[in-house]
């Protein structure tokens, strides 16, 4: 029965207004460079607290999927990449934009995006139950292990230096704790204020962190001049679409996995897939580079794979893969869900409405993508000194509305201005948003799995040592730290020697 | 982009107030609960606020080893630009509820965009009465975001709009 939620969507016009909505506005704000799919996400969501759980999911999941893709566009056109996941979609897809095929290139990373995330969400279908059964089986401290590395993770890939991302996640744990104690109601950090109590507001952290920093980052270029943009035919040709299916659905499934693993998006699994195209693909028409269609359908199809793959961890075990999934974890939290494996349980059609509603915001994504061009020139267009103005007054308006607090709204120009250092001198911001979401899920496993062993930190590592999955989890904790020490390089080279002995003079 | 073989102007500074911010924190944390037990109220924030102290002393120590950048004073990575929004967001914030959401966002859009285009201020003041109509339609309306009224009699405004259109019935 919990699998009509499927359709959900689909019958009910609202419903589906709300995933098409949030789509053709993901893709927008996507292609705008300086503007990402975390700042959409992060400023949107504010406005949806009050919203039913269906409208405001429903909205959200529409951002994502389109916010993923809306940043290739620019990838292609000005050699800009909209988001981080498009990084690679430049690579070829700006040269083949200098050929004068720039409609050919939007329409075939298109067309392959739209096929990426539908393999994505196929794969969440199947995999998403058989993982949150398996979930239930999780210790507190594998739950424990597993929040560290997703945090680990993100800083140590998605930044200069890990020691920085650590810096950033321990930063956002902390913000996390401020307030009433869960289990014993003492305060915490709240230097005697009443109202922190309650904590820090998380939406107040994440539109000060994703929208205002960013909007006073790219205030540093507001002079720059909007590019004007050319775009012919964008509806690819049948023969080039099956000549790249085996190689989509090769990128699909490296992307699924990446997005799925805790703390990688797909940033890193379009980067994994375009390397993969360059090592499979024997005799491109042109080199890898220079317009290679390959090297524009690898990176598409596995960012927009990931989405799915990425929705898995959140899910199944209430870990998200990157700071969007962060993002709206925090919104289910707020809409008063619990995502982990007790959500299959309790409340299965929940799984089935976004999985319906994935597949709807990919359908949404074809069609917008595929059409719209005009207007879509001149949204890329706007002046920014008419964009950014209006990005501050609703990231102040979404920050007020959630709990109609002024507060709120300080603590987001705060986190704004100190998101603006972090920035400038390279510490990442998406460990923060992390450590804020993942603090009590780790605060409670570690004292629910340090309580079940007396106290005993012995006995604790007996447990982890004895268990293989708490075994693996912990080693791969403790490799990321390894690797950013200086003992990494000097292991590296001692045994590199050791391989190769220098030769005698 | 920040180009990690180099020191920005600031960064510095930055990286040793991190240190002072880290070190105050954790002071904070071993006196929720003090070093009493591994499960009490203060020993996740202790672990959490240790790990900023350690980490923000590795990032201070290779932050005053590194060589300078080209870019010289507090200009090149705080512009007048970005200090100038920043101020006017407070002041925005400042002034939000008593005044009220409609007047203080026209003037915040009309300056701010008047500032940054450098273009005329009549231009600005039509940009800014365009989108913040938008705004108000979209969030005030079809969102029902509730924003400080201040000064402005909106909701009699509102009332008396659709009075006129429930009289033309």
């Amino acid at each position: 029965m919990d699998f009509q939620s499927f359709f959900m969507t689909f019958l009910d016009l609202r419903l589906m207004a709300l995933v098409g909505a949030g789509t053709a506005a993901g893709i927008y704000i996507g292609a705008i460079p300086g503007l990402s799919v975390t700042m959409a996400v992060s400023i949107l969501i504010s406005f949806t607290f009050s919203w039913e759980m269906y409208d405001a999911l429903a909205l959200m999941i529409g951002i994502y999927m389109g916010g993923v893709y809306g940043g290739s566009r620019t990838a292609i056109l000005l050699n800009i990449p909209g988001a981080p996941s498009a990084i690679a979609t430049a690579l070829d897809g700006y040269p083949l934009a200098k050929k004068g095929q720039a409609g050919e290139a939007i329409g075939l990373s298109t067309t392959m995006s739209a096929l990426g995330g539908l393999i994505g969400i196929a794969v969440l279908g199947f995999a998403a139950p058989a993982v949150s059964e398996f979930a239930i089986r999780f210790q507190p401290r594998d739950y424990m292990l597993l929040a560290i590395l997703g945090i680990l993770l993100v800083g140590s890939l998605s930044g200069e230096s890990l020691i920085k991302g650590v810096f950033a996640g321990a930063l956002g744990l902390t913000i996390g704790c401020v307030g009433l104690d869960p289990l014993t109601a003492q305060e915490r950090f709240t230097f005697g204020h009443i109202e922190l109590w309650g904590g820090i507001s998380f939406v107040a952290v994440m539109i000060g962190l994703f929208g205002v920093s960013e909007a006073l980052m790219q205030l540093q270029h507001i002079n720059t001049p909007a590019v004007k943009q050319k775009i012919s035919r964008v509806i690819p040709s049948w023969k080039s679409v099956v000549k790249f299916l085996p190689l989509s659905i090769q990128s699909s499934s490296i992307g699924v996995i990446i997005g799925a693993l805790p703390g990688t998006g797909g940033d890193i699994a379009a980067l994994m897939a375009y390397d993969h195209a360059k090592r499979v693909t024997k005799d491109p028409e042109v080199p890898f580079g220079k317009g290679a269609r390959a090297g524009l359908v690898a990176p598409e199809t596995a960012n927009n794979a990931a989405v799915g793959g990425a929705f898995i961890p959140m899910l199944t075990l209430g870990i998200p893969g990157d700071s969007v999934t962060a993002i709206i974890i925090g919104a289910m939290f707020i809409h008063g869900l619990n995502p982990g494996p007790m959500l299959m349980i309790e409340r299965p059609e929940m799984f089935w409405f976004i999985l319906g509603a994935l597949v709807l915001a990919t359908g949404f994504m074809l069609f917008f993508g595929l059409t719209g061009i005009r207007l879509f020139v001149k949204v890329v267009e706007l002046p920014r000194a008419m964009l950014f103005p209006l990005i501050l007054l609703l990231s102040i308006i979404g920050a007020f509305a959630v709990n109609n607090s002024l507060t709120d709204v300080y603590w987001m120009l705060g986190f704004g201005v100190l998101g603006y250092f972090m920035k400038l001198y390279g510490y990442q911001l998406g460990p923060v948003i992390l450590g804020v979401i993942l603090s009590r899920l780790i605060d409670d496993n570690w004292r629910r799995a340090i309580i079940s062993e007396r106290e005993d930190l012995g006995r604790l590592f007996h447990g982890i040592f004895t268990s293989p999955l708490s075994l693996v989890l912990f080693m791969a904790v403790v490799m990321i730290f390894f690797t950013s020490t200086p003992l990494w390089p000097m292991l590296k080279k001692r045994l590199r020697r050791k391989a190769d002995p220098a030769p005698k003079a | 982009m920040h180009d990690p073989s180099r020191r920005l102007p600031g960064e510095r500074l930055f990286s040793v107030l991190m240190v002072a911010v880290s070190l105050f924190l954790f002071h904070t944390a071993t006196k929720i609960s003090g070093f009493s037990g591994l499960a009490e109220p203060g020993s996740f924030p202790m672990f959490a606020t240790g790990m900023m102290v350690i980490t923000s002393v590795i990032i201070t120590l290779k932050t005053f080893r590194l060589p300078h950048s080209d870019a010289h004073g507090w200009k090149a990575v705080f512009p007048g630009f970005v200090i100038f929004t920043a101020i006017l967001m407070g002041f925005y914030a400042l002034a939000l509820k008593p005044v009220g959401f409609l007047p203080t966002s026209f003037v915040f859009l009309t300056i701010s965009t008047w500032v940054m285009s450098r273009g005329s201020l009549l231009h600005a003041l039509a940009v800014s009465a365009l989108s913040l109509v938008l705004v108000y339609v979209v969030f005030r309306i079809v969102f029902s975001v509730l924003m400080p009224e201040g000064v402005v009699p909106e909701r009699e405004i509102i009332a008396y709009i659709s009075s006129i259109f429930a009289a033309g019935e």
